[in-house]
């Protein structure tokens, strides 16, 4: 067996830490560029906030935070990652933005990033490896133990449609409008061992699948899983996989939130699940969210009708009132539920953009100043 | 040694002449059009057959097939074809100088005083070793001494620009070399509107054209420049951004901008590298950022390239000024490596060392400050600029490979990263 999975490392229950993928452009036409590796060679960072990595190709940099018990302390992590980034990229020319995929990148162009790992992917899948740059947000939910984690793993995944409507940023790609409001995730669906966790019991159970998958060569390490939400044990977390970097980091806080809400919410419940039956919708509910963002019809397996998702998402915020009093994080709730009410997402802002504009590199230099400037608790997309 | 190939196709065409009437007189000179084709062929055919055999940049080969078959060498392309082609090498060098003078990034120097500290290293440096090379140990007048430091103490903007597009290269290794020529080239400039005056001075007693040449140079520049800035940028605004009217736009703006300065004898160089200059401070609606020269300027380019290496004065070469040339050109090296690695900062000294290799390049510009200068005083500017024209010479050989090495050293390539690491497992 993998030695990642001997361990399930405990967490403080329902402490958060997220990870922003993020965009290096140049600011003479703010097409993507290359240089992460020396970026990252020359950032002078004690680690304070979390950390800056590499990701897939050199026009990607990764920050995450620590491990943080509140959405606040996530908030304070990402403002201090993005300072470092930012006065460091000043220092090398290189602006930072958000969004899920850059809208008129050359695929070709990109390189990949040293190392054994990136090589691997790169031979392993190819020309997928640079398409595969795109730009996700992936926010961790602490454990008290694993079978928690498998449990929260599929407790979560009917609620990931509405993720992806609200972290939506993705609608251009290849220079063109794609009609998807997150883009993104059609980049990631064509590696084979994305989608869904299967119906599992417990961690036993998802040890047994993970060595079957490993006896038959599909998988070496959890890593390999690119499932929308997966058990982290290493971080003793579950990890939610189907964000857009949002435009800005008080978007990414207000999901962070979101998530641990939810999981507070539903540990506090324990609802009963039906994961083989949302397994059956999970794909074209998902495809409804990336097309449509809130406009999207969601298939409900118990009902076995349509539903509006923007209905849904409002039963939610209401439903969570509660547990995001008790867990304080109402005010990043608030935020969400107004931007719904709003019907404002990032990839409407892109749109809108676009269309004073008419071209994207204004657009890309606009998502930049966005990121860069603190833009207080307003989601509802004004720049 | 062509009118010898031609003598017997001469005499046959008059003897016809007498019989069919319609016949043009014998043709003494190639149609510019042909002239623009050949040059475009021989360059390009060089130019291939070395990157395909050998891997080195194209640039090369353009240089080594205008030197093969220049007045040099072959003589094919004779001193008059020359003359023929150089409004085209004009345009090239325009296009090239204003691209260049766009990537002109002052708001970088801002966030990054390393960068502005291993520019004026450079600078300074260059100028001072080279001055005192050419005054100490070549034995040139300090005017003339000035002047080839002048000549000599920039990277060569065209080569560094075609290099890096051949080699698709992009990093933060690659920006700094970019940045670092365009302000050294700046710097020359300045250099050589003052050594203009300089060279009056010491060879004309009559001031005023000491006084005036520079600020004739300078301000005539500088008035074109913004002419044609404001021309791009008005009709410019009236257009879809990035769309191929804007592209238009720009090259006809800038091929007046060579036109014009031509017609008043003010560099083309310096013009078009303040025009681009221009147009990346006053865009402020970015009007023209976004819109890129088109894939034709690499047409321009080899015939730049060819008529360098034709204009190249190999027939001076002698031991002496050829020993003297790599030494100017070991200076310079040691000049421009040591500032940028010294004062360069915020990259890993090996990175700043590879900055420092990759604005070794010293081509056109060179060539044509040179031939600027020597035109004023030709009896004796041809063979006080021998030393730099000569190191020019050397350096249109080698300063594109030492370019392309320290692209591909800071690992900013496309290719040599897919190469080893590619293929499906």
């Amino acid at each position: 067996m993998n030695n990642q999975l001997a361990h399930f490392k405990q967490s403080a229950p329902l402490t958060l830490g997220v990870e922003l993928e993020l965009q290096l452009v140049s600011p003479r036409d703010f097409d993507l560029t290359r240089g992460a590796t020396d970026l990252l060679g020359s950032i002078d960072y004690d680690g304070r906030f979390g950390e800056i990595k590499l990701e897939i190709t050199e026009s990607m940099i990764e920050v995450s935070t620590l491990p943080r018990a509140t959405a606040d302390g996530i908030a304070a992590d990402l403002d201090g990652l993005r300072q470092t980034l930012l006065t460091e990229c000043a220092r090398n020319n290189i602006v930072v933005c958000g969004g899920g995929t850059h809208p008129f990148h050359s695929w070709p162009e990109r390189r990949i990033c040293p190392g054994e790992r990136f090589d691997e992917l790169y031979s392993r899948y190819g020309y997928l490896a640079k398409q595969f740059t795109v730009f996700g947000q992936h926010i961790h939910v602490g454990c008290t133990s694993a079978d928690e984690a498998i449990w929260l793993t599929q407790a979560l995944a009917p609620y990931m449609p509405i993720f992806i409507a609200l972290s939506a940023s993705s609608p251009f790609v290849d220079g063109v409008d794609s009609f998807f409001q997150s883009a993104r995730l059609n980049a990631v669906s064509a590696f084979p061992l994305s989608g869904q966790c299967p119906e599992l019991r417990d961690w036993a159970q998802f040890i047994e699948h993970f060595s079957f998958l490993q006896a038959c060569g599909i998988v070496h390490g959890i890593k390999d899983l690119y499932w929308d939400i997966r058990p982290k044990p290493e971080f003793g977390t579950v990890e939610i996989r189907v964000c857009d970097t949002p435009l800005t980091i008080e978007r990414a806080t207000a999901l962070a939130a979101l998530a641990q809400s939810l999981a507070h919410y539903l540990l506090r419940t324990r609802p009963a699940l039906a994961t083989a039956l949302y397994l059956h919708v999970a794909r074209y509910n998902k495809f409804q969210a990336c097309r449509y963002g809130f406009a999207a019809q969601l298939s409900d397996p118990l009902l076995q009708r349509q539903v509006p998702l923007q209905e849904v998402a409002q039963e939610l915020f209401a439903v969570l009132a509660e547990d995001a009093e008790v867990l304080g994080c109402s005010r990043w709730i608030e935020l969400l539920k107004e931007s719904l009410v709003a019907k404002s997402t990032d990839a409407g802002w892109l749109k809108e953009r676009q269309v004073l504009h008419q071209n994207l590199n204004d657009v890309v230099r606009e998502a930049g100043m966005r990121f860069s400037s603190l833009t207080g608790m307003n989601l509802k997309g004004s720049p | 040694m062509l009118t010898d190939i031609f003598s017997p196709l001469r005499a046959s065409w008059e003897a016809l002449q007498e019989r069919l009437f319609f016949l043009p007189p014998f043709p003494d000179q190639l149609d510019s059009l042909a002239l623009f084709s050949l040059l475009l062929v021989v360059g390009l055919l060089v130019g291939e057959w070395l990157r395909a055999h050998f891997g080195w940049p194209k640039v090369i080969g353009y240089v080594l097939a205008g030197t093969l078959f220049g007045p040099s060498l072959l003589g094919w392309i004779s001193i008059e074809a020359l003359a023929q082609a150089r409004p085209i090498a004009d345009a090239a060098l325009g296009l090239l100088m204003l691209e260049i003078g766009r990537r002109l990034d002052l708001r970088w120097l801002l966030h990054n005083r390393d960068l502005l500290r291993g520019t004026l290293g450079d600078v300074s440096l260059s100028f001072l070793a080279i001055f005192l090379f050419a005054y100490l140990v070549v034995g040139l007048t300090p005017a003339w001494a000035a002047a080839a430091a002048a000549v000599t103490m920039a990277s060569a903007p065209a080569v560094v620009l075609l290099t890096v597009e051949e080699a698709r290269a992009q990093g933060l290794v690659t920006e700094r070399i970019i940045l670092h020529t365009a302000l050294g080239s700046a710097a020359a400039f300045i250099v050589f509107a003052v050594v203009l005056g300089v060279v009056h001075a010491q060879h004309s007693d009559d001031w005023l054209n000491a006084l005036v040449h520079p600020l004739w140079v300078c301000l005539g520049a500088l008035l074109l420049a913004w002419l044609a800035a404001r021309l791009a940028l008005l009709v410019g605004a009236l257009l879809p951004k990035r769309s191929l009217a804007q592209v238009f736009i720009l090259v006809a703006s800038a091929l007046l901008a060579v036109g014009v300065a031509r017609m008043l004898a003010v560099p083309v160089f310096l013009t078009l590298f303040l025009m681009g200059a221009m147009l990346a401070f006053r865009d402020e609606q970015r009007t023209l950022s976004y819109t890129t020269l088109p894939d034709g300027h690499w047409l321009l380019a080899i015939i730049l390239f060819v008529v360098v290496g034709a204009s190249l004065p190999w027939q001076d070469f002698t031991w002496l000024n050829g020993v003297q040339a790599i030494g100017l050109l070991l200076v310079r090296a040691l000049a421009k490596v040591t500032a940028l690695a010294w004062v360069g900062g915020s990259l890993p000294l090996a990175k700043r060392l590879m900055v420092g290799i990759g604005i070794q390049p010293l081509s056109a510009t060179a060539v044509f400050m040179a031939y600027e200068l020597a035109g004023l005083y030709p009896e004796i500017g041809r063979s006080a600029l021998a030393l730099p024209l000569l190191a020019a010479a050397i350096m249109d050989i080698v300063g594109p490979a030492l370019c392309r090495y320290a692209l591909i050293q800071s690992g900013e390539t496309v290719e040599d990263g897919d190469r080893a690491k590619g293929g499906i497992a």
